[in-house]
């Protein structure tokens, strides 16, 4: 146990999880050896098959050699960790600056009733320690030292709430339904594997295997069927791939989702998703720095958003394997939500802050116009070559009755886009088929930046960025502003008069 | 809000700079021309062409930067004007700033020029540059800039 010797001298005594080494190991072997496999199965050269043996048995040691050396506990002031193979290192994280203790489980951390432990502070980037693998009673363990630690550091509040986790959204099946139809990553996923599949040199396999096959086919009977019936093969066709793709993605969405859970925890936020892999994501409400509704067509057709969080630090990483971690983790608050039950999450997420009696602002007058000749100009670009070569004197036949459509385009586009600039907050939404909804408290805003190109300067407008430190999903960029009102508005946002307390 | 233009000496030292840089460059391509015996007709324009892009690139370039490079200090942060085609305006409120450098090569040592780096918690412009000033402004500016900081970050 601790002695409660000054932090200098404070030894840390806890070990890992006694398996840990295996998930050391695998997740070693992930990195080296699944492109080797690649190369195995795609490449069929079979030199690499030993080298890949070669390499699995040092990996091996070293995780065994890892759990052996790694200690983990409760310092006085933070959490202690020893940890290296060669270069010995001592790390000391206050427990003031835990923002997080996630977890994510698979099916072998499952198996196993051990967790994947990720310890994030506010201080961005990578995570400050990722701890694999602790036993689950030592994450509860773990979860309620830290935590409880934290409080007494920041608040010494006396009647401080206990743990009553007060769940704020749950999706059901029907909503995993709704998400994946809306969220299609099926065709992401046959996408990615035609291409993988043509990147392994299949396509010689499929010509061998399919040419026969499609020879085979009684064209000549489908001549015959009619252009009625012909159609309606085409169509049933289409229809069944697409019909295909919609039920991969329900299925993902099953997959990845489960059990989508949403609690609040007095300050803290937290996420439960997946049905292999168990994530647990805890988000601190003052660490939130924008939240962004999102409701594309197919959204709105089922009456749905979907609401995003940027935390701060967090998954800004840019280098490393948290890059991708950061980029294939978002930050859900909610896949799939009703508008009412997301304007509500966005209350409790963004104290403070609504939605009703705002005082919305347009873009620049000249805004629709410029957009306007800006999306002709690429259609032109694209379209007049071609219609040209294929149609010669029909071309403008093809090519301008898609202009009204994208005169209307431009006229929603600019209508559905704009903002709002409340005391404490400040509300941007933008797009007419896909409309986006982005909200950051004022107090969150580090720096902005008001940017003219030539081509602003030629019709006085100019783009506004704001940058929060969380942004790494997409800062808030405001585009076509009068030039005039970006600038007061960039004076306004920057100004830190309106940093109060408040949120 | 009075806007300010930072260091004249900037521009001999962008001047300087670019210059080194263009002559390598010239010096390069000559090397490479010559060597590989490409013809007479080709080098010459093209060498011609790079000699001018390096003459307007040292000559106007430097100064075109310095009448465009504008900032200013009021009770709630800087603001910097920079870009000559491509115009941004930066707004930093003091709160905000995480630390700072000021930094100097040895071109702009000699030159007494500083660069002011100010550093946010944010994501998208983490570092905010103001080059070209004068070194004791540039440490003047970081003090002035410094005083009230240390707010809460994130």
């Amino acid at each position: 146990m601790p002695s409660d010797a000054p932090s200098g001298e404070f030894t840390p005594q806890k070990r890992l999880h006694g398996l840990s080494w295996i998930f050391v190991a695998v997740d070693y072997i992930r990195h080296f050896i699944v492109p080797l496999i690649a190369a195995v199965v795609l490449g069929a050269q079979d030199d690499y098959a030993l080298w890949g043996l070669v390499l699995v048995v040092p990996l091996v040691i070293g995780a065994v050699w890892q759990q052996w050396i790694y200690r983990y506990d409760f310092g006085p002031s933070g959490l202690v960790i020893h940890e290296g193979l060669f270069f010995r290192n001592v790390r000391n994280i206050d427990y003031g600056r835990i923002e997080n203790v996630d977890t994510e489980r698979n099916l072998l951390h499952r198996l196993f009733d051990v967790a994947q432990v990720r310890v994030e502070t506010s201080s961005g980037g990578r995570s400050e320690a990722v701890i694999r693998v602790l036993g689950l009673p030592a994450v509860k363990e773990m979860r309620e030292r830290i935590f409880s630690a934290r409080d007494d550091v920041a608040t010494a509040d006396e009647n401080h709430e206990p743990d009553v986790a007060e769940t704020l959204l749950h999706l059901g099946l029907g909503e995993l339904v709704r998400y994946g139809l809306i969220d299609n990553r099926g065709v992401i996923v046959v996408a990615a594997l035609f291409g993988l599949l043509a990147q392994g040199g299949m396509y010689q396999a499929m010509e061998d295997w399919l040419a026969p096959l499609i020879e085979q086919l009684p064209f000549a009977d489908f001549a015959a069927i009619g252009p009625l019936a012909q159609a309606f093969f085409i169509l049933s066709t289409i229809a069944g791939l697409v019909a295909g793709t919609r039920l991969l993605s329900i299925l993902i969405a099953f997959i990845t989702l489960h059990d989508f859970r949403l609690t609040r925890n007095d300050e803290d936020l937290r996420v439960h998703h997946g049905l292999f892999t168990r994530l647990a994501l805890t988000m601190r409400r003052p660490r939130i720095q924008v939240v962004h509704q999102k409701a594309s067509l197919l959204h709105r057709l089922f009456k749905r958003v979907s609401l995003r969080v940027d935390l701060a630090g967090g998954m800004a990483a840019s280098n490393g394997q948290n890059a991708q971690q950061g980029q294939t983790r978002k930050l859900w608050l909610a896949p799939v939500a009703t508008p009412e039950k997301a304007g509500e999450l966005i209350r409790i997420a963004l104290p403070g802050v609504h939605l009703e009696g705002l005082d919305w602002q347009q873009l620049s007058p000249r805004a629709q116009w410029r957009l306007f000749r800006l999306l002709s100009g690429i259609w032109l670009v694209i379209s007049a070559a071609p219609a040209i070569f294929f149609l010669g004197w029909w071309a403008p036949a093809i090519v301008l009755p898609v202009m009204p459509l994208l005169w209307l385009y431009a006229r929603m586009y600019v209508k559905y886009t704009r903002w709002a600039l409340h005391d404490d907050f400040f509300v941007f939404r933008r797009g007419w088929l896909t409309r986006r909804l982005s909200i950051a408290p004022r107090n969150r805003i580090q720096s902005v930046r008001v940017s003219e190109s030539p081509f602003d300067r030629r019709y006085r407008m100019a783009g506004l960025g704001v940058d929060t430190a969380g942004a790494s999903a997409g800062q808030i960029r405001i585009p076509f502003l009068d030039r005039d009102a970006a600038r007061m508005l960039a004076h306004a946002l920057y100004a830190p008069k309106f940093q109060r307390g408040a949120l | 809000m009075t806007e300010q233009s930072v260091d004249r000496g900037a521009i001999a030292a962008w001047r300087v700079s670019s210059a080194l840089v263009g002559a390598f460059v010239l010096l390069v391509f000559a090397v490479v021309a010559f060597t590989s015996r490409l013809p007479v007709s080709l080098t010459v324009p093209v060498l011609l062409l790079l000699f001018a892009i390096v003459v307007v690139l040292t000559w106007w370039h430097p100064a075109a930067t310095y009448r465009h490079l504008r900032y200013s200090i009021d009770e709630a942060g800087i603001t910097i004007r920079a870009g000559i085609f491509w115009r941004t305006q930066s707004a930093l409120a003091r709160v905000r700033i995480q630390h700072t450098d000021v930094a100097q090569g040895p071109l702009q040592r000699h030159y007494g020029i500083a660069t002011l780096k100010l550093y946010t918690a944010g994501s998208h412009y983490t570092k905010i540059e103001l080059p070209g000033l004068a070194h004791e402004t540039a440490i003047a500016l970081r003090n002035e800039l410094r005083q009230e900081g240390d707010g809460d970050a994130v």
